[in-house]
């Protein structure tokens, strides 16, 4: 009988063999392991969002006949007007390529829309990120741009077979240039450190020292197109403080994101058209 | 006989105990422990200090960075000189030890496959970890490149002197980006990359060459200063300050400097920085400086200089402030941020433009000098204001026998004149006889009690003393066979000889003859609160005052002024009245003659705001040429009056000082 002394410490032992075995495990493999468990994994949250779906639609089914009616002519009038935008969109966008065509201005990088349903939201101090149901599938980029209504979401950090990751713009991970609305001179907005309960914040640097932003009198920021990733003239939250730097160039403030980022349900990430791709589509959001 | 029997081992633990080898090597053992423990608390406990601090020395270190320097503002509040962004991507050498390590094996397996195959590989370890470092920055360089569209290249003797010299500070690859390059990167870097957009701060002149001389420009300063800073026993890399060289940013570099900050850091036996840093100061701003200048009417001054030489400058009456320093030909002080070039630099030189003529160049002060000289004739009872000359001007005045001198303004035969038409007109011949009359000490008293023998003292450097009244007694110790003659008498009373004073000597001249006092002490700094200055009187009385100040008057109005080209239509300031005198002096050798064309003035006449001196120097002349002040320089003075006066349209009527 070998002593108990050894017995006990065996699963230690084996832990430790594994973790020696795993640093001569090659790279390949390692990624290969990572990428199968992460594509594993994705059907259960597909799973879980369909689940919550349904109990959503039971939801929906306490409701009144009448209440169903009421809420369906509500959505029937907001269809109507989106697509009364819809056109004008459109008729501004022709009118817009009619006057570049006459002024021999090289066209803007269009984009493609690709809608999809977030399938799982880590709105936490340690993770600021979503999971979004499409992928490799539908030709989703690490690196696009993910947008909302109400402006930018972030960018995509990882693609699955049929799901992303997006790191959300609140993530001390995705750093932009904005504008001030109304100016042209760029400042860096980067995402910042994230209270658990908290609203969504990030911090703006390079702020020019005439900028005044206040809580009650906040600057609203907008992508600024020059970084080469982002679209100009997205929203990206408001600029709510800016105190001068220890440098006296700039200033730094604080950015307030947009509260909705914490229930997204649906976002758009824009894929870029290669330049034989057809005509130039400038996402435009309200 | 019974025996007791004694143990053995007992009885050897006996006999040891009592050997005395035993004891002496247990003595030995004992004072070597003794030593030992000795030494141990000599260097732990009763030496601490020193150890720490070696420890401390050998594992931290000390990176400095420059305050931003403090801004200079005119006087209602408009940026001069400030501070821009300039953008750099700076690569942190110190996060980039695993690629050099790993880059450092891949090189060295190269070589040594190479080695294998035949080929010569007689490298060293220093020369593979160059290349590998190399190699790896130049990587990150491509990177760059690549999202910037340029096609920069690495300078490695820059490279390799920064890596074992500056290790920690961050290594500049690509500086001076435009914003847009720097938003580029800003996006597409990664955010924990060691790539960073770095942004430096260079100095920004919004109004190009504008007060260039008076504002100065500022130069690279390799040297931290710092004091109270903590650490200075580590061994410490700083970023490169800035220090003033010329004009306002050297002579108030201490106030324009800011305060350095500091981080001290722990570093590996490799020198790579762990972070987070052990303790960080932030730099401070420097102050800001709010100067006397007038932007508007330095630029009207500059402009109406033009492409002269020479030299203009505008003293507010009351307070002595400054209003405008312009001295031509100038530089653009955007030329020097970041840094001036050669080809500028030789280009300044070849216009000589370094020199600010407003305080560093010295004329003979030609007829404008009249005016002191009348002040000494009519203080000491020489003459009286309506007194006539014994001789009419007719065009030449015989000083001796054989010593004639012409008078060089107008047509030369000016005729019997007072005092204020010998102003006006600026009558040599008149004015050669009031000099005799008064005399040459007399007249040098007078300018000196006028401090035009000395510097201004205003708040800049370099200023230099070459002011100079003369007298017998300088005469006689500075030039062979100086004795005095009444030549030098008669050419001193018409501003000539070896009379010399700056536009700045000038400009407080009028101020201070404006305010009927004898001295006015200009400033380059703003004080809206300041109290008018005061200095001693003139000691003229009222009527002797006014006649001057009706020849100086008469000289821009009269029929006959030598100024009155600037009361044509055209010129005329309306609701403007100026008192002034022009001057015509000749300079440098006959062969090489130049000549200096003047103008002084002050306005408002009843009630004094605002003095000018203009100085304009000609290119050489040939025979029969002149640049005339009543053409060249009262044109010039009367530009920078039109746009002071069109910035006061709603003052008061003050009373005369």
């Amino acid at each position: 009988m070998r002593p108990q002394r050894f017995d006990q410490a065996k699963p230690f032992l084996t832990l430790a063999l594994v973790a020696l075995a795993w640093l001569f495990v090659p790279a390949v493999a390692k990624r290969f392991l990572r990428a199968s468990f992460y594509e594993i994994q994705a059907p259960v949250e597909v799973t879980a969002d369909r689940v919550r779906a349904l109990q959503e639609f039971w939801v929906l089914k306490t409701h009144t006949n009448n209440e169903l009616i009421a809420a369906g002519r509500e959505t029937a009038a907001a269809l109507a007007r989106y697509e009364l935008w819809a056109q004008q969109q459109e008729q501004l966008a022709a009118e817009n390529a009619r006057l570049n065509s006459l002024l021999s201005v090289p066209p803007l990088p269009g984009w493609r829309y690709e809608h999809a349903r977030v399938l799982q939201r880590d709105f936490t101090a340690w993770w600021q990120q979503i999971v979004i149901f499409k992928g490799r599938n539908y030709q989703i980029p690490v690196g696009a741009p993910v947008v909302f209504a109400g402006g930018v979401v972030g960018r995509v950090r990882e693609v699955g077979a049929y799901t992303s990751v997006v790191e959300l713009i609140s993530s001390p991970g995705v750093r932009l240039a904005a504008f001030v609305v109304g100016d042209t001179r760029p400042m860096v907005y980067q995402g910042g450190e994230n209270p658990a309960f908290g609203s969504a914040r990030g911090q703006a640097e390079n702020v020019p020292v005439d900028v005044v932003a206040t809580p009650a009198a906040p600057c609203r920021l907008i992508t600024s197109g020059l970084g080469g990733v982002y679209p100009p003239g997205l929203p990206v939250g408001e600029l709510v403080s800016a105190e001068l730097g220890a440098d006296g160039l700039f200033k730094t403030g604080e950015v307030r994101l947009n509260p909705l980022l914490a229930r997204l349900q649906e976002v758009s990430v824009l894929v870029r058209l290669a330049p034989e791709e057809g005509m130039a589509l400038t996402p435009a959001l309200p | 006989m019974a025996r007791i029997a004694v143990p053995p081992s007992e009885s050897m633990a006996a006999r040891q105990s009592g050997n005395p080898r035993l004891q002496l090597f247990y003595g030995l053992a004992a004072l070597l422990l003794l030593v030992l423990v000795g030494g141990l608390v000599w260097r732990q406990l009763l030496q601490p200090d020193l150890y720490s601090g070696r420890e401390r020395t050998q594992s931290e270190r000390r990176l400095l960075v420059p305050g931003p320097r403090g801004s200079i503002f005119d006087r209602e509040g408009r940026l001069l000189v400030g501070n821009r962004a300039r953008f750099a991507v700076t690569l942190a050498l110190d996060e980039l030890h695993d690629d050099f390590r790993q880059e450092y094996q891949l090189v060295r397996k190269n070589f040594r496959n190479a080695a294998d195959s035949g080929r010569p590989a007689d490298i060293s370890v220093a020369q593979l970890e160059q290349i590998a470092r190399t190699t790896v920055v130049q990587r990150y360089l491509d990177q760059t490149n690549a999202i910037l569209g340029r096609h920069e290249t690495l300078d490695q003797a820059a490279f390799n002197r920064h890596y074992s010299q500056q290790q920690p500070v961050p290594f500049s690859l690509v500086s001076d980006l435009t914003p847009e390059e720097s938003a580029r990167l800003t996006e597409q870097l990664p955010v924990g990359s060691p790539l960073q957009v770095y942004a430096l701060s260079a100095r920004y002149y919004p109004s190009g060459p504008a007060a260039a001389h008076t504002l100065g420009y500022v130069g690279l300063d390799p040297d931290a200063r710092v004091e109270e800073l903590p650490g200075d026993d580590l061994t410490t890399f700083n970023l490169k300050g800035s220090a003033g060289r010329d004009g306002l940013e050297k002579k108030f570099d201490a106030q324009l400097q800011g305060q350095w900050g500091g981080t001290i850091f722990r570093v590996t036996p490799a020198g790579y920085r762990v972070n987070p840093p052990l303790e960080k100061i932030s730099p401070v701003a420097g102050q800001n400086i709010t100067t006397s200048l007038d932007l508007d009417v330095q630029l009207v001054a500059e402009e109406a200089l033009g492409d002269m030489t020479g030299a203009a400058v505008v003293v507010d009456v009351r307070t002595g402030e400054v209003l405008a320093l312009a001295s031509k030909p100038g530089y653009n002080l955007a030329d020097f941020s970041p840094r001036l070039s050669q080809a500028t630099s030789a280009d300044i030189e070849n216009r000589h433009a370094w020199s600010n003529r407003a305080m560093a160049s010295f004329y003979p002060p030609g007829s404008t000098f009249k005016i002191i000289t009348s002040i000494a004739a009519l203080r000491s009872g020489a003459i009286t204001p309506d007194q006539l000359m014994e001789v009419a001007c007719e065009g030449t005045y015989t000083i001796s026998a054989g010593q004639i001198k012409r008078c060089d303004n107008g047509l030369g035969h000016h005729g019997a004149l007072t005092l204020s038409e010998g102003i006006a007109e600026s009558c040599d011949v008149y004015f050669y006889q009031v000099g005799l009359l008064t005399g040459a000490d007399t007249i040098a008293a007078e300018a000196r009690s006028f401090h035009l023998d000395r510097r201004t003292g205003i708040e800049l450097p370099y200023e230099p003393d070459g002011a100079l009244i003369p007298d017998a007694a300088w005469k006689k110790q500075h030039v062979q066979r100086g004795a005095w003659f009444p030549g030098d008498t008669a050419n001193m009373a018409i501003g000539q000889g070896d009379v010399l004073v700056s536009p700045l000597n000038m400009a407080c001249f009028a101020a201070s003859f404006a305010r009927d006092e004898v001295f006015t002490q200009p400033t380059l700094l703003h004080n809206p609160t300041a109290p008018a200055q005061h200095s001693e009187r003139t000691g003229l009385t009222p009527a002797q005052r006014a006649a001057i100040l009706e020849g100086m008057e008469n000289c821009i109005y009269g029929p006959k002024g030598t100024a009155r080209s600037i009361n044509q239509p055209g010129m005329k300031i309306p609701g403007l009245r100026i008192a002034g005198k022009t001057g015509t002096a000749q300079f440098g050798n006959p062969s090489a003659r130049k000549d200096i064309a003047w103008f002084i003035c002050f306005a408002p006449l009843d009630a004094p705001r605002v003095a000018v001196a203009v100085a304009i120097e000609s290119d050489e002349l040939g025979a029969g040429e002149s640049l005339q002040g009543g053409q060249a320089a009262a044109p010039v003075a009367n530009e920078i009056l039109k746009a002071w006066w069109s910035k006061q349209p709603k003052l008061p009527a003050l009373a005369p000082f």
